[in-house]
């Protein structure tokens, strides 16, 4: 018997390229082929895993960046890091859902093409936007919600990007504001999904439910409870979704004592060195032992503190299963990693969904939330020694962390997907 | 001779730390004796250093000597950590390898004095002169004139690794094409053996520093079997760089065990005397491994690529 390929066709975030991975690693366990699609300039993040990639054709528009046109995006961008969601609306979210359509047109034609050729049983999705090649492709097609599960709106659930709580006040205003930010992406995209053949969504939607199977990077313990449940025969919740991963082992440091802190804010939130170099001084006088993902900038950085370990790339879970405290930017998949590992979270968002898990995690008790530029050395220290020394959260995060391990979610997606494919 | 003797206790500790390495990976229990030559065939050395590294074992009381005959495992596995490495640098005072580090890790400006070495280590004027003189052997720090020491190049970015692969491509299948390459048929056998133990571990148990001194070995041979004297000299004295100062070598367990086979791919080629198509071999051994992971990415925007041509 042939083996069915599945094509996972994640975004070109590291987030949901390595949450795909671990849906994958359990596919291939069970005796499907999981193949990757991805975005030119993310060959071998899947082949180092044993995966076969299929790079989505390039044109002259798509091809990886020069350090130029990062440049330009990082001077753009970085200050706009430091407002609030509801300014960032205008300054941030709207350009990143006009480049989002873009790609989303360029991969169109080459990805139709791709699809034909590899003949996949079915495809796997974990994006934001939808690619009318996938729904017309004639194979079910499965959904992956890898960022917080505001992205499937509901009047208990916070808007999508806010970091407000479903009850504020401020809520109509927010919605209001997005949809008239994203109205031009939206009208764009709608008339792209109609020249393809599918039909218009509503306003601030970009993708829609699958009719097969949807998942959601969204565990128990941070979850909400929605006005009206998703029907649960094509919504499956996961218990986080970790990949197996290389083995890391802590150096040890010239100052080798204390706790374990890991850091990372992302490939993109590493671009801000100054935010940082403050940090990593504050990091210095603290009696903890910090290991910091400082992305692709390790040149930027001189005069390391004795207790602190720079990396520009970590086996993630590896690491956080050592760690006493994982400081992130609320990226879903870092938070539901250090649940999953009963490690508190200190989430200092910079933009997207993070702000949503800045709030999640005060509210649910699972760490704390910081704002990203706007606090003092001691305020930092403050937050970082009390997580450190808080045992009533530790003893929560460590019940949840058991019960997300008695059901991982990369088995409950693996299985769902098998079923969403035969009973097409 | 203090530089020699401070050279050797250099490879006795390393080769101590692969003994610690070995124990751990057999899974060795408390009593279990260290026959001399199994532990000569597995690291590669001849019995006499590894007398000597068993004597620095010895010391710290992890392994104990009979009047039988040999050493002995004189702990339960479970007390051997890879922390005990860092237990042995402290032991031989290894000023060296702690400079060393700190620089890798940027804790170190470019330019140092040894006045400010003393000060930051705590140890004598003479500890630091003879630590900067091993450094200097390997290639890793110069004295300017004067008495500044400067470091030199390291692999200690995503840059600099990206720089030597590249470096690497330029010679190393030529250093196999070169006329009188030639290859110890025995060194051959040991590093398959080497490799195939190593590739015998499960996932998660492939330690990354042990994936290391493998694959700075295995390119050694190479560099060594060349028949140009100047390309021999370099590429040797960059795998002696790479060895003691690369970082951020952590490789999914997949990408790991596809570089070995690579290697043995290589050396079935050698022994064959195949040397085109190991060259060949080589160039797709070292394209694979200039394949990084894009530095940035962001939604709508694509990635901003590292490494070399895909």
């Amino acid at each position: 018997m042939t083996k069915p390929i599945i094509a996972l066709f994640p975004e070109a975030s590291f987030g949901s390229a390595l949450n795909c991975v671990g849906i994958a690693q359990e596919l291939q366990r069970n005796g499907a082929v999981p193949v990757f699609l991805c975005h030119s300039g993310f060959n071998g993040v899947f082949a180092e895993y044993g995966f076969k990639e299929y790079q989505l054709p390039a044109s002259a528009a798509s091809r990886p960046q020069t350090e130029d046109t990062w440049q330009t995006f990082v001077t753009a961008h970085v200050a706009h890091f430091n407002q609030d969601p509801m300014a960032q609306l205008n300054s941030y979210v709207a350009p990143t859902w006009d480049a989002i359509v873009d790609t989303a047109i360029r991969a169109e034609e080459g990805l139709e093409s791709l699809l034909k050729r590899i003949k996949p049983a079915g495809i796997v999705l974990d994006n934001v936007i939808m690619f009318p090649a996938i729904a017309n492709a004639g194979v079910p097609w499965i959904r992956v919600v890898s960022c917080t599960e505001t992205e499937i709106p509901d009047a208990n659930v916070p808007p999508y990007l806010s970091g407000l709580a479903a009850d504020d006040p401020a809520r109509p205003a927010f919605e209001a504001r997005y949809l008239e930010v994203t109205a031009p992406a939206h009208h764009r995209f709608n008339e792209f999904r109609g020249q393809r053949g599918l039909a218009p969504l509503p306003a601030g939607q970009f993708l829609e439910p699958s009719p097969h199977l949807n998942l959601l990077l969204a565990p128990t313990a941070i979850r909400h409870e929605r006005a009206a449940p998703l029907p649960e025969d094509r919504f499956v919740f996961l218990e986080g979704c970790v990949r197996e991963e290389a083995q890391f082992d802590p150096p040890p440091l010239p100052v080798n004592e204390g706790p374990i802190v890991y850091m990372s804010f992302g490939s993109l939130g590493a671009i801000d060195t100054d935010l940082f170099a403050r940090m990593i001084t504050v990091f210095a006088a603290i009696p903890a032992r910090f290991f910091v993902n400082v992305g692709g900038f390790l040149e930027s950085y001189s005069q390391v503190p004795d207790n602190v370990y720079l990396g520009s790339w970590f086996p993630q879970p590896s690491i956080v299963s050592q760690a006493d405290l994982f400081i992130h930017h609320g990226g879903n998949n870092s938070y539901c990693e250090a649940l999953y590992f009963g490690v508190p979270s200190l989430i200092m968002p910079y933009c997207w969904d993070g702000h949503d898990n800045g709030l999640r995690v005060k509210q649910t008790g699972t760490g704390d939330f910081l704002q990203r530029n706007d606090w003092t050395a001691a305020q930092l220290s403050n937050v970082i020694s009390a997580l450190l020394g808080d045992t009533e959260m530790l003893g929560h995060l460590k019940k949840i962390s058991e019960q997300m391990k008695a059901t991982p979610g990369t088995v409950v997606a693996a299985q769902s997907i098998f079923q969403a494919i035969a009973g097409s | 001779m203090p530089r020699s003797r401070s050279n050797a206790r250099q490879n006795h500790l390393k080769l101590a730390r692969q003994i610690i390495e070995f124990i751990l990976e057999r899974d060795l229990s408390k009593g279990d004796h260290l026959p001399e030559s199994v532990l000569s065939e597995a690291c590669g050395v001849s019995r006499t250093p590894i007398r000597s590294a068993l004597k620095l074992l010895e010391q710290k009381d992890i392994v104990q000597r009979r009047e039988e005959g040999g050493f002995f495992l004189n702990l339960a596995p479970e007390a051997l950590s890879p922390d005990i490495s860092s237990d042995l640098d402290d032991m031989e005072g290894s000023l060296a390898a702690r400079i060393l580090s700190d620089r890798a890790e940027r804790r170190l400006s470019d330019v140092q004095s040894v006045s400010a070495l003393v000060r930051r280590y705590g140890a004598p004027r003479s500890s630091v002169l003879n630590s900067l003189k091993i450094l200097s052997s390997d290639g890793v720090v110069v004295q300017l004139p004067g008495r500044a020491w400067a470091f030199q190049p390291m692999l200690d970015s995503p840059n600099a690794i990206e720089e030597s692969l590249a470096f690497r491509l330029t010679l190393e299948p030529q250093a196999i094409l070169t006329p009188g390459f030639q290859v110890d048929s025995q060194k051959i056998g040991l590093m398959r053996q080497q490799t195939e133990d190593f590739l015998q571990r499960p996932d998660g148990k492939l330690s990354s520093s042990a994936f290391l001194r493998l694959d700075c070995a295995f390119h050694s041979f190479i560099a060594e079997s060349s028949g140009n004297r100047f390309a021999r000299g370099v590429l040797l004295a960059h795998q002696r760089l790479r060895l003691s100062t690369q970082k951020d070598h952590t490789i999914a367990d997949f990408r790991l065990r596809q570089s070995l086979n690579e290697h043995l791919g290589i050396l079935d080629s050698l022994e064959r005397m195949q040397l085109q198509l190991a060259a060949d071999q080589m160039v797709l051994h070292l394209r694979r491994s200039q394949i990084r992971r894009p530095q940035t990415v962001n939604r709508g925007i694509l990635p901003l690529a590292r490494g070399g041509p895909l």
